[in-house]
């Protein structure tokens, strides 16, 4: 248990910049995932906290004390990775005892430390098979127990779920969290996977391109994005953008789309976009914020023409087009829509955002 | 139309299930070439063999049938029994050494360096020789007037006179190894190189952050993974090294006094000196037998693994 620091790190290779100076701090048992795209730097922060990597430049602090030259063994952390890494020619017992053999801890603490350990993960009765005699749900409950028998300062999840099957991971998913619920630890986690991301962090580490887009809890991210970056990336199905021009008009302002269609802003956030009046912007609104239902304050109607609909059972996924852009709502499957069929859209334009078209950055940031 | 449609697609669907497993003589032809190779290579020479090792076989004159008598004076034949032993000791000390010799290597060309690939290259060029070829090469280099090792001796003053290995038999034996180690070396550590390269990266990785140091490492992780790269290289350099014949031939000639006669060297002399085919062929069946029951037991050792992923 400690807190790790990671202070303007870089990482390169060559010419190319992998991570480009990035400053984070995480809390005493905090669990923080990283996510992005692939390539994003993510795993190499990963690696750098593991000490597998070399840092280029910057700091790396764990507890009190920086670490940018201590092996991978002296950190005190222990790493579950994306394909368990269990030593195939020992048995799950040896798997989870190495660690500890190497720390010259008593044959009776091991023992004591497995058999807690294995209780905690159920795998008592695996204890003496080898891993090619596991599937991959057991394989990664192993790797886990592996992990938590040294009672290490900080774990590290490099994508540990993304060999799992899709049922298998949501479990998987939910052990993990109560794992940390249970023994409380310092924790990152890297995933490419947002869902991963949204459902088991603290706090959110959104990169992209070697450096940090956003840091912040799984809501704040998913409602107030920094970034289109951002914005795209935390949500599935991703949020709609489309080219558009802040208007006034009337009382207020008004999103004004390429087809021609004018959306009017809501009078909350009116005086956090008028600085913008006249500028080419990009309209970001998530599907599940364009809904079927009757027209209620801070809603603007449209007339859609469906393309495709895709009904998920709780929901129903509807694609349509505004202009040439296609986009994408979640309705409620009541509504029964047919593909070719004109239904009025309303959107929810208290959850709307804007960008700036050329940097990406959210304009209700200021 | 589209239930109609459906209804064929399902009929061919079935038709496809139906259809029986391709006939049994299309996998017979595909095996021909194997069946035909291994037949008249193996298995009619082995089988020719055996019948001629119940004869008495001049290479001129009549064959005579005489039962078991040739592996009865097989028994009580002391040179055979002492080429037996010979072989044996070269087998051992010679696998001893490219293993010593190979493992080093394979472990110092297998970092992602870019000389690394030259090296191994370099490493692996002797093998592509024949071992006659490079026997006759290692005379050369091992004469004492005008060889190279000689002039290099003695041009540099590190001894007076150009030794002359091949007088004793140690001497003998250590230069017939030194060149089967450089002529195979590197073929061993092709093999070990494989078996290094198979371990997977992130288990190294994880044995690290486990806190295990280089040694640990290399004793608990390293050396366990390669376990079946080894036995290969164990089984292939001591089935080769117990049919060694071209060195001692072409280098030693037997000698010295008759003190480097191997195995195969000896069957050679009972065939094509003495003209005792049927004795020869008697002689080649019982190192058949022996060699067989040696690869066994290493390919025993080799099954006998756990399950592993």
């Amino acid at each position: 248990m400690a807190r790790l620091q990671l202070k303007n790190v870089v990482k390169s290779y060559g010419i190319y910049e992998a991570v480009r100076g990035i400053n984070l701090e995480i809390e005493d048992n905090e669990f923080v995932v990283f996510v992005g795209p692939s390539g994003c730097g993510k795993s190499t922060t990963l690696r750098m906290i593991a000490g597998l990597e070399h840092i280029t430049a910057g700091e790396i602090v764990i507890g009190d004390q920086i670490v940018n030259r201590l092996g991978p063994g002296k950190r005190d952390i222990a790493m579950v990775f994306q394909n368990y890494a269990l030593y195939p020619h020992m048995s799950v017992r040896e798997n989870i005892s190495f660690c500890l053999e190497q720390q010259k801890i008593s044959k009776e603490e091991i023992q004591r430390r497995i058999v807690t350990a294995a209780e905690t993960l159920h795998i008592g009765e695996l204890l003496d098979r080898r891993p090619g005699q596991l599937s991959g749900g057991q394989r990664q409950r192993v790797a886990m127990g592996r992990a938590i028998v040294r009672n290490p300062k900080v774990f590290l999840f490099d994508e540990p779920l993304s060999n799992l099957d899709a049922k298998l991971r949501v479990q998987m998913r939910t052990e993990i969290k109560r794992l940390h619920q249970l023994l409380p630890t310092t924790t990152v986690y890297v995933t490419h996977d947002q869902v991963e991301a949204m459902t088991m962090a603290d706090r959110v580490v959104v990169m992209n391109g070697g450096v940090i887009e956003q840091v912040g809890p799984p809501q704040e991210l998913y409602h107030r994005p920094v970034s289109q970056f951002v914005a795209g990336f935390i949500g599935s199905p991703a949020m709609n953008f489309m080219p558009a021009t802040l208007v006034s008009g009337g009382k207020g302002l008004l999103v004004q789309l390429e087809d021609g269609s004018s959306l009017p802003v809501p009078v909350a956030r009116i005086e956090l976009y008028e600085r913008h009046v006249g500028k080419t912007v990009t309209f970001g609104i998530r599907p599940e914020s364009i809904s079927d239902r009757q027209e209620r304050p801070g809603f603007a109607e449209i007339q859609a023409k469906i393309d495709l609909v895709e009904p998920l059972g709780p929901e129903t996924m509807v694609y349509f087009a505004v202009g040439d852009r296609g986009l994408c709502a979640c309705i409620d499957p009541e509504s029964n829509p047919k593909p070719k069929s004109t239904m009025p859209l309303s959107f929810n334009m208290n959850q709307m955002h804007l960008f700036d078209p050329t940097t990406g950055r959210s304009l209700a940031m200021g | 139309m589209g239930s109609v449609a459906k209804e064929t697609t399902a009929r061919s669907d079935d038709l496809e299930l139906n259809k029986p497993e391709p006939e049994g003589w299309l996998g017979l032809l595909f095996m021909l070439p194997s069946i035909a190779f291994i037949t008249g290579l193996f298995i009619i020479p082995l089988i020719m063999t055996i019948w001629m090792s119940f004869h008495n076989w001049p290479l001129l004159g009549r064959t005579k049938f005489v039962g078991l008598a040739n592996y009865i004076e097989l028994l009580g034949d002391s040179q055979l029994w002492h080429s037996l032993g010979f072989t044996l000791l070269y087998t051992g000390l010679v696998t001893a050494a490219i293993m010593m010799v190979a493992f080093p290597l394979a472990l110092l060309v297998d970092r992602p360096l870019r000389l690394a690939g030259v090296f191994r290259t370099i490493y692996f060029m002797p093998v592509v020789i024949g071992f006659g070829a490079a026997s006759t090469l290692w005379m050369w280099l091992l004469n004492p007037d005008s060889g190279v090792f000689a002039q290099i001796l003695v041009g540099n003053g590190l001894v007076d006179k150009a030794p002359r290995p091949l007088e004793s038999f140690w001497p003998a034996l250590s230069i017939v190894i030194l060149m089967v180690v450089w002529k195979t070396a590197g073929f061993t550590m092709v093999i070990l190189l494989t078996g290094l390269q198979s371990i997977p990266g992130d288990v190294m990785e994880a044995a690290k952050i486990d806190g295990a140091n280089a040694l640990t490492r290399f004793r608990r992780i390293t050396l366990p993974l390669m376990r079946n790269s080894f036995m290969l290289a164990l089984v292939l350099n001591i089935t080769s090294s117990m049919l060694a014949f071209d060195q001692f031939f072409i280098i030693t000639q037997g000698g010295p006094e008759n003190s480097t006669i191997s195995a195969v060297f000896s069957i050679y002399l009972a065939s094509f000196s003495s003209y005792r085919l049927g004795y020869g062929s008697a002689m080649s069946f019982a190192l058949l037998v022996v060699l067989v029951a040696i690869s066994s037991i290493q390919l025993t050792f080799m099954r006998q693994r756990p399950e592993e992923s």
